[in-house]
């Protein structure tokens, strides 16, 4: 089993890949794809302009069919199936990014940390609810002044006989409006970060009105206010002060599942904008002939390669470790942890190429991609958040960095490993004045992850992904050699690039049309 | 009640396909194969009937390659009970794919055979045809509706005068059409419960060969750029040029 962090310096022989899907498992991301295109995609319009109940009534349907409880255990409704495959079901669940949110956060990160930390008891109360979409489940970590400074929250819990009494307000909570389950983080006696389980309907839990977004218009977005709300005191999830080990590893694997949530609606886009190409006629032929076009197509092909590489590793390298590591709280800890690396890692990735992919979408469509007539402006929109939540996309530049050193450091600074000491001179503790230095740092981090995932699908993988690692090779080293000026500060020289096989490369995203 | 439902493995039926090098069938490299769909709308209304009446054991047949336990499978995940594969690497004629039916179902004794009205990849539509006519048992083709009515079944059956209402003793032989039914999701926990039930592998039960052998399959010519006219006196020249007219 490859160890966490381990790509930096060393190769494995193979890794899992989209390619080692067996035959059932395709089957259940058929359901996910039929139900994306049937159930969700039809009602875009309706479920945008947040129709009452008409989006819990797709969980419930979700849930009627497996879809809600894919890596819960079995004991409590879930399918048990491990979070690599989840994260593949949830990439075809995510062809609309604001039904994916939902669904996203229900299905996952809301019953992670029971699953993870929970109790029998408090596992058999909530989870087969959950995994069967009758109750839709909340993740309550923001507020107003507290965001990337997650632990700086002033949510308090106090102790009154058998419960806690919880005041304050929790900020960007998606699914607020119709959760009836919420994972809170609050600080008992105003210190010790500690995770509640919270309903609904417990006194003193009020839901705000929703935030006016610039996308994901279908999903709710709300702020959860708690007014000396009273929460049981069997309620406490995992240890008093030890709420940050429930929040943080929670987003290890939202992290990654974010990483198959972005490449969802990027492969919608595509499927959109290569419909497009090919009828758009200007000069007598279809645009998609144009050697401006295939280059774009080409790119979204390498991207999307690239990131399903990553992920998938690391996805099966999480269930690796929950199967050797897992079975009790600390365990779970310690399986969700061992990535860390790797799960910020995918999720820069990913939502970086989801970002340049939906981008190249629009100017595809031209002076019709800026318009809301066409499905990709609406999934330009969504994406944006994607860079944003579940951690920043520079908080985690940040956070990669330091967990690498930390955890290779002193071996690697030992062995007189210049990089690692570079990184490691400028960690947390000195990153005020270090930030740029060290996200260029990072950025060479998740390059090497990329490149090597990249390098290894392709070996296993045949022609076509030879063609988009070498197309990935010829966008990566430009970027890898100015991140290495700016933290050795001299030039680096670049390798001669490879053949960029825009035409095939891109024929082969023309085929992916959706048929209309 | 014992239903039997054969299956095809067939490409699917919206890949874009082309002929291999040799010249004498589809290049399968990279290409996804499905249940043919009239025979997944013929598990569908056997599962449906199923769930009206639990007495009803589904089993599937499929007389194909060791790929085809992929379509089985998917079978057993819709909701059939047990699976049969009669394994040929040979692309069989309907007659023979008719005989091999006609063996196993003397052999399993079922009420009902339900099958799709043809296979979209050879659109034949006689398997089903000759298998009932082999086995000496009444057949309802294009079936659009159906009922179990006592020790009867009744069909509705679409024609090109209207259609047509069948009320037929069991044993029997349905084939489906596309309107009989809409075929569900598959439920997830559906999929991991199929990874339990029985699916046996069997060599031939008889050994009738193919009558029909495919000797060339080629690329349609791709489609010429149209000529466009000003006049309609322009067009009947260009008519009378090509000997249209």
């Amino acid at each position: 089993m490859e160890q966490g962090g381990s790509f930096f310096g060393t190769t494995p022989a193979r890794i899992t890949t989209v390619a080692d899907t067996s035959s059932d498992e395709r089957l259940m991301i058929e359901t996910a794809e039929q139900f994306s295109l049937n159930e969700v995609l039809p009602l875009v319009d309706r479920l945008e302009k947040q129709e009452p109940g008409l989006m819990p009534s797709l969980i419930r349907k979700a849930g009627d069919l497996g879809l809600c409880g894919i890596d819960a255990s079995d004991q409590y409704g879930g399918l048990g199936l491990g979070k690599n495959l989840a994260a593949r079901i949830l990439e075809f669940m995510s062809l609309d990014a604001a039904f994916s949110v939902t669904y996203g956060i229900t299905s996952g990160i809301s019953q992670l940390g029971l699953t993870l930390f929970g109790t029998d008891a408090q596992k058999a109360q909530y989870l087969p609810r959950l995994t069967s979409g009758e109750w839709i489940g909340a993740y309550c970590l923001s507020e107003p002044n507290s965001g990337t400074d997650a632990l700086s929250m002033t949510t308090r819990a106090e102790k009154r006989g058998d419960h806690y009494v919880l005041n304050g307000t929790k900020m960007w909570i998606s699914n607020a409006q119709w959760a009836d389950f919420f994972l809170v983080m609050a600080k008992v006696d105003g210190e010790h970060v500690t995770a509640f389980l919270v309903e609904k309907s417990m006194p003193g839990v009020s839901i705000s009105r929703e935030e006016h977004k610039m996308g994901l218009k279908g999903s709710s977005t709300a702020r959860v206010i708690l007014e000396n709300a009273e929460v049981p005191a069997e309620n406490v999830l995992h240890e008093i002060g030890k709420g940050h080990q429930v929040a943080f590893n929670a987003l290890n694997i939202g992290r990654f599942k974010l990483g198959a949530m972005s490449m969802g609606p990027a492969r919608q886009a595509i499927m959109h904008a290569s419909g497009y190409a090919q009828d758009r006629k200007q000069f007598g032929q279809p645009i998609a002939e144009f050697g401006l076009i295939q280059q774009k197509f080409a790119d979204m092909a390498m991207f999307y390669f690239v990131a399903e590489a990553m992920l998938y590793r690391t996805g099966a390298n999480i269930d690796r470790a929950f199967e050797t590591m897992g079975g009790t709280p600390d365990g779970n800890r310690k399986a969700a942890e061992e990535y860390a690396i790797e799960c910020s890692a995918c999720k820069v990735f990913t939502t970086e190429a989801e970002a340049a992919i939906v981008d190249d979408c629009i100017q595809v469509y031209g002076g019709y991609g800026f318009t809301e007539e066409f499905p990709v402006a609406r999934i330009y929109r969504d994406a944006r958040v994607s860079r944003i939540y579940e951690g920043t996309n520079e908080i985690n530049r940040i956070f990669l960095a330091d967990r690498l050193v930390r955890k290779l450091g002193d071996g690697a600074k030992a062995a007189g490993d210049s990089f690692i000491s570079e990184l490691a001179g400028r960690t947390m503790a000195k990153f005020d004045k270090n930030q740029e230095i060290l996200g260029a740092c990072s950025d060479l981090l998740i390059l090497t992850f990329a490149e090597q995932s990249a390098r290894l699908r392709a070996q296993q993988e045949g022609e076509y992904g030879q063609m988009c690692y070498d197309r990935f090779l010829n966008w990566a080293q430009p970027r890898a050699a100015i991140f290495a000026q700016r933290v050795l500060g001299e030039a680096v020289a670049l390798p001669a690039p490879r053949p960029g096989h825009t035409e095939p490369l891109a024929r082969r995203l023309y085929e992916t049309r959706r048929p209309s | 009640m014992k239903v039997l439902v054969p299956v095809k493995r067939v490409i699917d039926p919206y890949a874009k396909v082309k002929a291999n090098a040799e010249g004498n069938g589809i290049d399968t490299t990279g290409v996804k194969f499905e249940i043919n769909p009239f025979d997944e709308i013929a598990v569908e209304e056997a599962v449906r009937q199923k769930e009206k009446n639990p007495a009803i054991t589904i089993t599937v047949v499929s007389v194909g390659p060791d790929a085809a336990e992929e379509q089985l499978r998917k079978a057993l995940a819709i909701g059939a009970d047990e699976a049969v594969l009669i394994q040929t690497d040979e692309d069989l004629d309907s007659r023979a794919v008719a005989h091999e039916l006609a063996a196993f179902a003397q052999e399993l004794q079922p009420q009902l055979i339900l099958m799709g009205k043809q296979a979209t990849d050879n659109d034949a539509n006689q398997a089903g045809q000759r298998l009932a006519a082999k086995l000496g048992w009444p057949q309802a083709t294009f079936a659009c509706a159906m009922e179990f009515a006592g020790d009867n079944l009744t069909v509705r059956r679409e024609t090109d005068e209207g259609e047509e209402t069948l009320s037929l003793p069991l044993p029997a032989v349905v084939t489906t059409d596309l309107r009989l039914n809409e075929p569900r999701y598959i439920a997830l926990p559906g999929i991991i419960k199929a990874r339990s039930k029985p699916l046996t592998k069997r060599p031939r039960l008889t050994d009738v060969k193919s009558q029909v052998r495919t000797v060339k399959v080629e690329q349609p010519a791709p489609r010429q750029a149209g000529v466009r006219v000003n006049s309609v006196a322009e067009l009947m020249a260009a008519l009378r040029d090509r000997g249209a007219l």
